[in-house]
């Protein structure tokens, strides 16, 4: 704010001097001639609130930069095999990552969109998500003597909750509420590059930050201190398919999975959008044709001017 | 089958793109070495950091996924 305030005083100064160093600048001194007098407080004006806007502009970057620390460190792109403009999910990954999701991040994360029904066919086939649904235990009811009843689950329940609500969530969590990891890497900017670098980012902060008993440092987290301990370690988990769980692979595959979760529609999206923009150009091609065709008459007229004196 | 030590490729590999990014590195070392005498508690070499960490990120992100399945 004081640096602001003495910028301003330096332009005044640099406009006194230099009357007419930039266009800008002759025409404010040419104003300032032309009116005089009683006129002459537009001239100051104009200038006041040319200094305002150069001293905001400025103010507001001198602030931005000083807070890189809220934005979160920003994270790099990864190469996911399912960037490309016609490539799949890697549908081993997507199960690999569930895995992970159930032993590592289901104690406290939710997925309360998802229904075991969604991974028949991506992750499992349906007798193993019927055999994963009957394990957890799900409140039905009222029953005929209308009473609440617990079954075992189906296929269309959905994945089970860990806390009951947000207020719950939040006292087991010292009140931080462990998002819904439904829509995740869709709800945060750049959201798959920025869960793999967050849970892959787990360092010692920098020297002269301090982090309160609680929180942990994360660089990627905007404003630095998380309330989620580092979770993937070497080896947290045993995948079925024996691939070796680093905590780099546990971060991919989780993220496939969290991916899947949030735009399960993305393969048939990509089929249709590649079928369609295809029909389109053809489509496009016979439009340009056809309109030339039926312009032809016109474009290819000859007019004559037959002047009489 | 014997014991086989799991190694994690980002962390091999950000060891391995530290050369590349020695400049930031003594950036953050000359800051670290210059707040160290400080008793206020308001210095901190957060900028210096980040750089360094972009740089290595930089490095290590095109080449992660070909080491995982």
């Amino acid at each position: 704010m004081v640096g602001g305030g003495v910028i301003q005083q330096i332009l005044r100064r640099k406009l006194h001097s230099q009357s007419a160093a930039t266009p800008v600048l002759s025409w404010f001194a040419s104003k300032k001639v032309h009116e005089d007098a009683a006129a002459s407080s537009s001239g100051v004006r104009a200038l006041a609130l040319l200094g305002a806007g150069v001293t905001g502009l400025l103010s507001f970057s001198t602030v931005a930069s000083a807070d890189e620390a809220e934005h979160g460190l920003a994270c790099p792109d990864y190469p996911w095999p399912h960037d490309g403009i016609l490539s799949s999910y890697d549908h081993a990954s997507i199960r690999r990552g569930h895995q992970v999701y159930q032993q590592v991040c289901a104690s406290c994360h939710s997925m309360s969109l998802i229904s075991y029904r969604d991974l028949v066919g991506v992750a499992y086939t349906e007798e193993e998500a019927k055999a994963m649904a009957a394990e957890i235990e799900v409140v039905d009811g009222p029953n005929d003597e209308g009473e609440m009843f617990t079954r075992p689950g189906k296929l269309s329940d959905r994945l089970p909750q860990p806390y009951a609500n947000e207020s719950a969530a939040r006292f087991a969590n010292g009140g931080a509420y462990p998002p819904d990891l439904s829509l995740i890497t869709k709800a945060r900017h750049n959201g798959q590059n920025y869960v793999f670098a967050l849970l892959t980012g787990y360092r010692d902060p920098p020297a002269g930050i301090s982090i309160r008993e609680g929180l942990h440092y994360n660089p990627y987290f905007p404003g630095g201190a998380i309330a989620m301990p580092k979770m993937l370690n070497d080896e947290a988990v045993e995948y079925e398919d024996g691939v070796p769980a680093t905590e780099a692979q546990m971060g991919k595959d989780v993220v496939s999975f969290l991916s899947w979760a949030a735009e399960p529609e993305m393969e048939e999206r990509k089929l249709m959008g590649f079928k369609w923009i295809f029909l389109l150009s053809l489509a496009l091609l016979q439009a340009a044709y056809y309109r030339r065709l039926k312009w032809s008459v016109l474009k290819s007229r000859k007019l004559v001017l037959d002047v009489v004196n | 089958m014997a014991d086989v030590e799991v190694v994690d490729p980002k962390k091999c590999l950000e060891e391995s793109c530290k050369p590349k990014c020695v400049k930031p590195l003594l950036e953050y070392q000359a800051c670290v070495k210059r707040i160290q005498d400080d008793e206020s508690g308001h210095k901190h070499c957060t900028g210096q950091y980040f750089d360094y960490w972009q740089c290595v990120d930089k490095c290590v992100g095109p080449k992660l996924f070909a080491e995982l399945k």
